[in-house]
């Protein structure tokens, strides 16, 4: 669950420009491309010069404390969409802008790689993702099934996949995990693509208690019919083992899992399994996911060099380190080839599927839900009542947030 | 001894609780009566931010942005707000609601659907099954811990080693590792549900309802802390006086009789104290919970706090939280250390 990992030094030292004497402290969430780009920082160490990553997940509590101290241990950080808001809502975050002039061309810094709110550059972007569609190909064509194009044909391919004698259940999704955020992030992809709301930009007040949020809910529940019984407790590296062994035949997982399927050593179903957007909720509109971006950022109460800092983050994630591990992520950078596993991520830009909202108020509404929509799905009360219990826990930390 | 001499030797101790826990209790006292946040104002920002394959997306709308003093930097609100934090913690709106109008929702009588109205408010569900879990393992885990006690005590001298050793591993393992163990053994497809399935009983979904949830994380619990008690009682049972159980033989007291007048009554300190220890350990319960995902079914007042930290960021209502911990195990202690105080009147 809590995993730490300090990152061992690499045996191979390459001459990573930067002699400067001093110690930079980096804080990131653990995953492969993290702990890839950790390595390529801790490069660049030397007898004068320290470099510690920490990859832990839980990366977020750690961050929150430090950023808000008066002198942060940690001199830069990975975020993404949701982490980034409240830190920057709350003006933690170093405005890079500057530094980002100063170097664009040593690092070939690119304009998509950069986060900006307003004018303030506030995070480097290196990658992207986005949940989509993950099918069987041998028996969609059994089946006779089309890739579905909304969650009522979706719903009616896992009818027909109910009679198939090789899965165990026709459809996974990560509606486990602890915290409810996992579960909570599917209902916003289908409260998006179904024209709701999270909440109300003038007036900060909830919004998915709608009937836009009901309908995405109840979508929910009956999909949930299709999965395990024990859907709950399993988070998407479940439902991605699910779908590896044979076990589903859909699911919604990240973009950057496709390759695992095609991974012998891990997967019982090397090259059955295709890609495709997710299904859209209303006929003809958006693919019901969102999109997301990894990145770094360096906050205002560094104790260290942000000059230096940024350097290490700009030597990670330089044009060479994306062309040496092409298929390792869905990197931001244009020399990225995008291959088979990031063309339907690819397919949900051009069908207009949105970025992830934000606003320091999405994440705390996507807390809010995570921590009540259960109880539907559950079978404990009904979808309008969890989102209506959603909306009042919402209510609550939002007004100790200062929000409301 | 001379009040001098006698500060001076309590002193180091004096001052390590005081630091430990009389500072941190204060300091959870004190948080919890307030309230902080940045101040924030809406203003209309546009936000840039990369899709994917080179394109970007540029969104334009009201967003919160910090309110800055005139040195630049955010202004911190950091208010008094009484006992709001406690309050909202514990729900006290809903729960009057749930008391007063339980609605009907289900065609239970009156009690059963204000009960149902109360454990679907977040902390007394929480602490619905925290109270389940310390009442339902206190007693497991010594009943536990004393058979496996009895038992490797009545076994050779040369086998006891390997066995304390061998019964003392699931408290040597860390909480959190020996609840993931525990639920990759329960997953789909995985050992127990695979064996259930290859024994006939068809498939079993151990995490897809409130009660196989409830009672997994229990025995995980009595699993966990059986050990404690062991060594504890099987260290006790070495100083049992042998005339007394002598004599009772001769007595013709058969071997219930013997445990229930003579080796009961001589652990019954260490007991009581296994019990103390236990039901702090128990009111505590998080990992499980964690670990298992299980909130919707099994939560506790340990991982709310956990929760409102580290999710909502609310470093004050989880204070308020953990001050409802606090509260609730003296509640749990009082009965059982009026116990031990008792028992040792009884004595002198």
């Amino acid at each position: 669950m809590a995993a730490v990992l300090a990152v061992l030094p690499v045996t191979a030292s390459a001459d990573c420009g930067i002699e400067d004497a001093g110690e930079v402290n980096i804080l990131t969430n653990f995953f492969d491309v993290l702990e890839l780009l950790a390595n390529e920082m801790k490069e660049c160490e030397s007898d004068a010069l320290t470099v510690d990553v920490k990859l832990t997940t839980t990366h977020k509590e750690e961050r929150e404390r430090a950023f808000e101290a008066s002198s942060s241990p940690y001199d830069g950080s990975a975020v993404a969409n949701s982490s980034i808001t409240a830190l920057q809502a709350k003006g933690q975050l170093m405005r890079l802008n500057d530094l980002v002039d100063k170097y664009r061309d040593e690092y070939q810094i690119e304009d998509q790689m950069l986060i900006r709110f307003g004018d303030d550059v506030s995070a480097i972007a290196f990658m992207a993702n986005a949940q989509h569609f993950f099918y069987r190909t041998d028996l969609f064509e059994k089946h006779g099934l089309a890739v579905p194009q909304t969650y009522g044909e979706l719903l009616a391919a896992a009818e027909v996949l109910k009679s198939e004698e090789s899965i165990s259940y026709p459809f996974g999704a990560a509606f486990g995990g602890s915290g409810g955020w996992e579960v909570a992030n599917e209902f916003v992809n289908l409260l998006l693509a179904n024209g709701g709301q999270l909440f109300d930009p003038a007036t900060s007040e909830p919004a998915f208690d709608s009937q836009a949020g009901v309908e995405a809910l109840e979508t929910m529940g009956k999909l949930s019919e299709y999965m395990s019984p024990n859907a709950l407790a399993l988070d998407f590296l479940d439902v991605k083992r699910q779908l590896q062994q044979g076990e589903v035949a859909m699911a919604i997982l990240w973009g950057n899992e496709a390759n695992g399927m095609d991974n012998a050593s891990e997967s019982v179903v090397v090259d059955k399994v295709a890609f495709a957007p997710a299904p859209a909720m209303v006929d003809g509109g958006p693919p019901a996911t969102t999109f997301w971006w990894d990145g770094y950022v360096i906050p205002r109460n560094l104790d260290g060099d942000p000059d230096l800092t940024f350097r290490l983050i700009m030597h990670a994630t330089r044009p060479e380190v994306v062309a040496k591990n092409n298929d390792a992520a869905l990197w931001i950078r244009s020399n990225y080839v995008p291959t088979k596993y990031a063309a339907a991520v690819a397919a949900s830009v051009e069908a207009n599927a949105p970025p992830y909202p934000m606003n320091p108020q999405a994440e705390i509404a996507h807390g809010a839900l995570g921590n009540n929509i259960s109880d539907f799905l559950a079978g404990k009360e009904s979808a309008a009542q969890s989102l209506m219990d959603a909306a009042a826990d919402y209510r609550s930390a939002a007004e100790d947030a200062g929000l409301l | 001894m001379k009040l001098r001499t006698f500060l001076a030797f309590v002193a180091p101790s004096v001052a390590v609780m005081v630091i430990l826990i009389a500072v941190p209790l204060v300091g959870i006292v004190y948080l919890s009566l307030y309230q902080s946040h940045t101040k924030t104002e809406l203003v209309e920002l546009t936000v840039e931010v990369p899709t994917f394959g080179g394109k970007t997306r540029k969104d334009t709308r009201l967003s919160p942005q910090p309110v800055l003093d005139e040195n630049g930097e955010p202004v911190r609100v950091w208010k008094f707000v009484g006992t709001q934090n406690l309050a909202k913690a514990t729900d006290l709106k809903q729960l009057t609601q749930a008391i007063t109008d339980p609605g009907d929702a289900s065609g239970r009588g009156f009690l059963g659907r204000m009960y149902q109205e109360v454990v679907n408010i977040e902390f007394w569900a929480a602490l619905e099954f925290t109270l389940l879990y310390t009442f339902l393992t206190t007693p497991a885990m010594l009943m536990v811990g004393l058979g496996l006690a009895l038992a490797v005590n009545s076994v050779t001298r040369q086998m006891r080693g390997t066995l304390v050793f061998a019964t003392l591993l699931p408290m040597i393992v860390t909480p959190i590792v020996s609840s993931l163990a525990v639920y990759w053994l329960f997953l789909d497809n995985s050992l127990v549900s695979t064996l259930m399935e290859y024994l006939g009983f068809g498939r079993f979904y151990f995490l897809a309802d409130k009660v196989t949830t409830r009672t997994l994380i229990i025995l995980y619990g009595v699993w966990f802390a059986a050990p404690f008690a062991f060594i504890i009682l099987y260290a006790g049972l070495q100083t049992l006086p042998l005339e007394p159980l002598e004599s009772a033989m001769i007595d013709g007291a058969n071997e219930w009789q013997r445990l229930r007048y003579i080796i009961i009554p001589h652990l019954s300190p260490l007991i009581t104290v296994i019990a103390l220890i236990h039901i702090m350990d128990a009111y505590r319960v998080f990992e499980p919970i964690l670990v298992f995902s299980s909130d919707v079914y099994a939560s506790s007042v340990q991982f709310l706090t956990y929760f409102v930290l580290s999710y909502e960021d609310n470093i004050h209502r989880a204070a308020a939280y953990s001050l409802l911990t606090i509260v609730g195990v003296i509640l749990l202690l009082i009965p059982v250390l009026r116990q031990s105080f008792r028992e040792r009147q009884v004595e002198t």
